[in-house]
């Protein structure tokens, strides 16, 4: 288990030749050991096998997309044989929590809430219509979330931000799970995210001028859910 | 409210919920704001503001006085209402008014900074608190309004101001380590 975590918002990566991890920019705290660091470009560089996005298109895409957190590959220097290395991430005292993905299900999340996983892992870029039709991109539209997520899949651990620490919520079938846009994180598993805009429960308590959205979440999965209703 | 499940109907608790007509006029008039939406039905809500730690405090048969915007839920059984709480609030720009929950049931608090700190008053043992820090306190307490401290000018805080609430009787006052 490369990622793993420390305190409630600081995670250490344990580095061993052939096992890289990929990290927000600027969110390494201190390192030991033979680690070196270089920024991720999209276009991956030679025989670093990284995952991630392929190529020009991809690069493309990210940018576009504006899911384009910019980050950073650390890996064991130089010197290779027998090295190894530690590496400590944490970024503006937000909370993080580590997600271990079994190759099953994928984990959708926006790119500015990742803040380090297995280089391996293999992240790619989602339209929201394809979640949910024409309503998955006017949810993104109207919660201000973007059109786009970034989808990470693969094994591995991936380490999430939050404010104020995620709890998880177990999404069953015929059993949908409501959550507020701005507190929801992110989520694992076949899981459709369907805007709603029925109850209004914002409205209700006099938030938000007259605009009730809700994220209605069902199929079969876990979802995040922060503590806060603040974006980052 | 972060998130739901189950089949719940979420409603302004005006006029009609959270203590009555007669506590919301006089909410109206004393301009302390508790803002309250009634959940009913049946299932799960999960509640928090921004980052705020949460505790859930058992009220037996009494009266808990409380900060409006430090309670982040309420049992339906529970009575709300408004008090005059001195002339603190002139000063300290949260008003002269504190809400009360009374009853049997639980309310969960918001504290800042961390978990709140319970601290006990006993006749001989007296608390005075810097009201940006003080949360909710319950018990046999009188609760007055003390101008006459220098600790927060001491330490350089606030323009020469220097307002504590003083709290004498037996009880125990609830503060959060970080003031609004």
């Amino acid at each position: 288990m490369p990622i793993e975590k420390v305190n409630s918002k600081v995670v250490k990566a344990v580095l061993t030749p052939g096992r890289a991890v990929l990290a927000r920019r600027g969110a390494m705290l201190f390192y030991t050991g033979d680690v070196q660091f270089q920024p991720h470009s999209a276009g991956g560089a030679p025989g670093m096998g990284m995952g991630g996005m392929a190529g020009m298109a991809g690069m493309a895409g990210r940018a576009m997309a504006g899911e384009n957190v910019p980050m950073m590959v650390a890996q064991v220097g130089g010197s290779g044989a027998g090295g190894g290395g530690e590496v400590h991430y944490g970024h503006a005292g937000l909370h993080v929590q580590v997600i271990q993905l079994d190759g099953s299900m994928n984990l959708s999340v926006e790119a500015d809430r990742l803040l380090a996983h297995d280089a391996h892992l293999q992240t790619s870029i989602v339209f929201l219509g394809q979640q949910g039709g024409i309503r998955g991109a006017v949810r993104g539209a109207v919660t201000g979330q973007g059109l786009f997520t970034t989808q990470v899949s693969g094994q591995g651990s991936v380490a999430v931000l939050s404010h104020g620490g995620s709890f998880e919520i177990a999404v069953g079938q015929g059993r949908p799970v409501v959550v507020d846009p701005q507190a929801y994180v992110g989520h694992v598993g076949n899981l459709r995210v369907d805007v709603s805009a029925s109850v209004g429960w914002r409205e209700a308590v006099g938030k938000g001028s007259g605009e009730a959205i809700q994220l209605k979440i069902s199929g079969q999965g876990t979802v995040f859910v922060q503590a806060s209703e603040q974006k980052f | 409210m972060v998130a739901y499940e189950g089949e719940v109907t979420f409603k302004h608790a005006g006029m009609g919920g959270g203590g009555g007509f007669k506590a919301a006029v006089k909410r109206k008039m004393t301009g302390e704001s508790l803002a309250l939406m009634e959940c009913t039905g049946r299932g799960l809500v999960y509640f928090a503001v921004d980052a705020q730690d949460v505790t859930v405090v058992e009220l037996d048969n009494e009266t808990m006085q409380v900060e409006s915007q430090q309670l982040l839920a309420l049992d339906g059984n529970l009575r709300t209402d408004v008090m005059f709480s001195g002339l603190r609030g002139a000063t300290s720009g949260q008003g002269l008014f504190t809400t009360t929950v009374t009853g049997v049931g639980q309310a969960a608090l918001l504290s800042a900074g961390g978990p709140p700190i319970a601290l006990e008053v006993s006749p001989q043992h007296p608390l005075v608190v810097d009201p940006d820090a003080y949360v909710a306190s319950r018990g046999q307490l009188n609760q007055t309004f003390v101008t006459d401290v220098s600790w927060k000018s001491v330490i350089g805080e606030g323009s020469g101001e220097a307002f504590s609430l003083r709290f004498d009787g037996t009880g125990v006052v609830y503060i959060q380590p970080e003031e609004r």
